[in-house]
This record gives structure tokens, sequence and C-alpha cells, in this order.
């Protein structure tokens, strides 16, 4: 077998991968409407489409680019079925060649990254599996007070996901929140619809993004 | 049914299952494949067993890391789909954040008495809809991905793309940042400190996480686990106060 028909192999198997995860991927929706009769109204279906598409559209299709040339193309069918690029696929990836004394990019590199990332992914099942299962037995015998801060969790998880993401670039977290605020504000007195407002901030805070990318552009020169 | 009934019923564990059988089929299928092909192109089992062994270490901490959200996205959504999600592309922020914002299409807020069926099918559709983005690309795009980079970083400033998402991304968080402090704070006819129930545990768990990145920058594990723990600290403060 020579590369270019190795390439084709991951490949088609890929891609056959890939459709099958669409179906399954609505499974869990389709069963709710089947079996116990609530599911979401065609508009508003297309509403969370929307809301999806506004807020990570970008992300759809920017990040597999981004990430291409690190993981390579079977790397790249599993990575974004199975996510934590970033955090677990690209360090699992990355070691594993460089102990295998492999270049990224090669087909050496190729072959070691589709067994650095096939095994994270093993990885990554099982200690979720677990913790899934653990959690669960859990939660019921956690006292009061825990299950009380409950009620806190999105604010907390929102406040310290917006300091990590604000800490690369300030202008643009400091500008962003601060439109979010004042929108949200003139809002309360407006009263437009949540998705609507919800993706006026996104592009909000793309519009954000350009000026400070503009102010800086300016500041080099 | 209860709806937490309906969260963790057998029927959605089934249904949550199918889509964690493709992921294991197509590791493992790629895993025979690469180790066949290694085999065939000269890389010797003396260099790709330690490289496996590399990976499986590699990716046990970061695994470890979403432990608390997940716990978290649990008491919200339930096992089967958190369970289902996790294991799936999306961080658990980011499905927490389409949760969020799929039942705020009902003025309904995760967590909330009023997160009923209807709010939780809304959920399961948003965050399957999202999802679909990655595969879609995917599918239609890896095996033309070459040119595509080429392209794109020609046509395109690089840092530009990168401050475009992360400008994207900022909104998301943001809006749900925002519309967290907003909606408690602009509650009439109560005490102030009631009206701080959004803005305090966001501001608590914000400065923990400024604490571990400026203090503990040199430890890596615990940045791994600076999300969580800001969570928790944010989360179980206020209740203190408020109790």
């Amino acid at each position: 077998m020579n590369a270019q028909e190795f390439r084709t192999r991951c490949i088609k198997a890929g891609q056959f991968a890939m459709i099958l995860c669409i179906i399954a991927n609505f499974i869990p929706g389709i069963y709710l409407w089947l079996f116990h009769g609530i599911v979401p109204s065609l508009p508003d279906l297309f509403q969370l489409w929307l809301l999806a598409a506004g807020a990570f559209g970008v992300s759809w299709v920017v990040q597999p680019l981004a990430y291409y040339s690190a993981i390579g193309t079977a790397g790249s069918y599993l990575s974004w079925v199975v996510g934590s690029v970033v955090d677990i696929r690209l360090p699992a990836v990355n070691m594993a060649q460089e102990i295998a004394k492999v270049e990224p990019g090669t087909e050496e590199g190729e072959v070691i990254s589709m067994l650095g990332v096939s095994v994270s992914v093993f990885v990554s099942v099982s200690m979720v599996t677990i913790f899934t299962l653990a959690g669960t037995m859990l939660i019921p015998l956690l006292p009061a007070f825990i299950t009380g801060s409950f009620n806190y969790i999105l604010p907390a998880l929102f406040g310290a996901v917006y300091i990590n993401l604000a800490k690369k670039n300030m202008k643009m977290g400091l500008g962003t929140l601060a439109v979010a605020l004042i929108v949200l504000y003139i809002n309360n007195f407006v009263g437009i619809k949540g998705a609507l407002i919800n993706l006026l901030v996104v592009i909000m805070g793309m519009i954000v993004a350009r000026c400070v990318y503009v102010m800086e552009k300016k500041k080099q020169n | 049914m209860e709806i937490k009934e309906l969260m963790n019923s057998s029927g959605l564990w089934l249904a949550s299952i199918p889509i964690v059988v493709v992921i294991i089929s197509l590791s493992s299928i790629y895993f025979r494949m690469a180790i066949r092909r290694a085999k065939e192109i000269g890389i010797s089992k003396q260099r790709y067993i330690p490289a496996i062994r590399s990976a499986a270490i590699t990716s046990l901490g970061p695994s470890l890391s979403p432990v608390i959200v997940l716990l978290s996205m649990i008491a919200i959504m339930g096992s089967p789909t958190s369970w289902m999600r996790l294991n799936m592309v999306g961080a658990a922020r980011t499905e927490l954040a389409m949760v969020t914002m799929s039942s705020g299409l009902l003025g309904i807020e995760p967590g909330n008495a009023a997160f009923g069926a209807q709010a939780f099918s809304y959920a399961v559709w948003g965050v399957a809809l999202n999802d679909v983005g990655w595969f879609v690309v995917a599918l239609l795009m890896t095996h033309r991905m070459g040119n595509a980079v080429s392209c794109l970083n020609q046509k395109f400033d690089r840092k530009w793309i990168n401050m475009l998402m992360a400008g994207a991304t900022l909104g998301v968080t943001g809006y749900l940042l925002a519309n967290q402090i907003m909606s408690k704070l602009l509650v009439d006819n109560v005490s102030i400190l009631l009206r701080m129930k959004g803005l305090l545990p966001a501001l608590i768990a914000g400065t923990v996480m400024v604490i571990i990145n400026r203090f503990f920058g040199k430890y890596q594990r615990l940045q791994e686990l600076a999300l969580g723990i800001a969570m928790l600290t944010g989360m179980f403060v206020t209740q203190f106060i408020y109790q």
C-alpha cells in the first residue's frame, strides 16, 4: 500500500464515521420527541441553530483549519468528534511524536498522530464514564449546603471562564463585558427577545475585536 | 414523569450511547490501521509502544480537569446527556453555555424549578445543533484541508482571525455572564445584597481564577484544575453568605 492509498482509506473511514455521528448526535432529541412527545417547534429549532451558529459558527470552521497541520487528516476526523483538541489531543500527539522521534506533517508523523489521538480517546472516554457513574451515585448523598450551592453554578462558571478568556486580551475582555452589560440594561426597558439580544452581543463582541485589532495595527505602524 | 427521572431515564441512556460507540469504533479502527502502517513504513515497536504509552499518560491529567464541571452538568442536565456531550466536541463550558442559551429561548434558566421537560428538550436540541457544526465541517473539509489552510493564510491576517474568534467567544460568554448579573440586579423591591446573587459568585470565581493564574502559574497540574476550583469557591462562598 502506498502513502496515497493509506490516506484515502483513512479519509473513507473518517467520512463514514462522520455521517454516523451526524445521525447519532440527534438520537436523544428524536427520542424525547417520539417517546415523550416533547420537541421544540420548527421556528424555535431554527432559532436554536441560529444561536449556535452565531455563537460558535466561526469556531466550527476556523478551529479545524487551525489545528489541521498539527494533528493530520485522520487525527482531524477523530478530534473534531471528541473535542478537547487543545487540552487533550494536541498534547498527546505532541508527546507521542516527540517520543517516537517523528516530524509532524510527514507520513511517519501522521501515523504516530493517529496512534496518539486514538489512545487519548480511550483514556478520556474511560475517565468521563467513570466520573459520570461516580457522580451520579455521589450527588444524592451530598449535604444540603452543597446542593444549595448548585444555584450558583452558572454565574460562578461564566465568571471564571470569562476572566480566563479576557486575560489573553484585556481590552477586548473589558470592552465586550461593558457592552454586554449596557445592552442588557437598556434591554430591560426595551424587552427584545433573548435569542436576538444574544446574537446582538456576539456581533458586538466581534466588532469590539475589530476595533482593538485596528487600534493595535495603527500603533504598530 | 418527573423531570429528573426523565433526564436520567434508561431510554435516554440508550439514546446517548450510539455516538460514543461510533467514537470508540473509529478510534479502534484508526489504532489498528496506524499500527499496521507503522510496521509497513518501518517504525519499530521500540518507537511506537513508548509513544502510545506517553500519549495515554499525557491525556490522563487533562481528562481529570473537567470533573467538577461534569458534576455541575449532571446536576443540571442529568447523567446520560452530560456523559454523551462530555465525550464529544464542545468543552463542558461550551455545552453549558449552549444549554443556558437554549432554555433562555423560553425565558427559563437551567437548574431553576421552571426548567421542565420542554426546556430540557430545547437544551438537548441546542447542544446537538451546535455540535453538528463541527461534524459537518470535518466531513466536508478535512480531505481538502491542506489547500484551505494555505488559502486562509494568504487571504487573511492570522492575528485577525484569532481575534475574531476570541471576539465571538467573549461575546457569547459575556452575554451569559452579563445576563446572570443583570437579571438578578434589576429585580425590584429586594435588598441590594439579595440582588447580588449573580454578581457575587461571578466576582469571587473570577478573582480566584486570577489568583491561580497570577501566583501559581508554574504549577501545571493546578492550572488544569483552576476552572473547577474557582467555580467551587464562588459557589460555596456565595452559599455561605446567603445561607
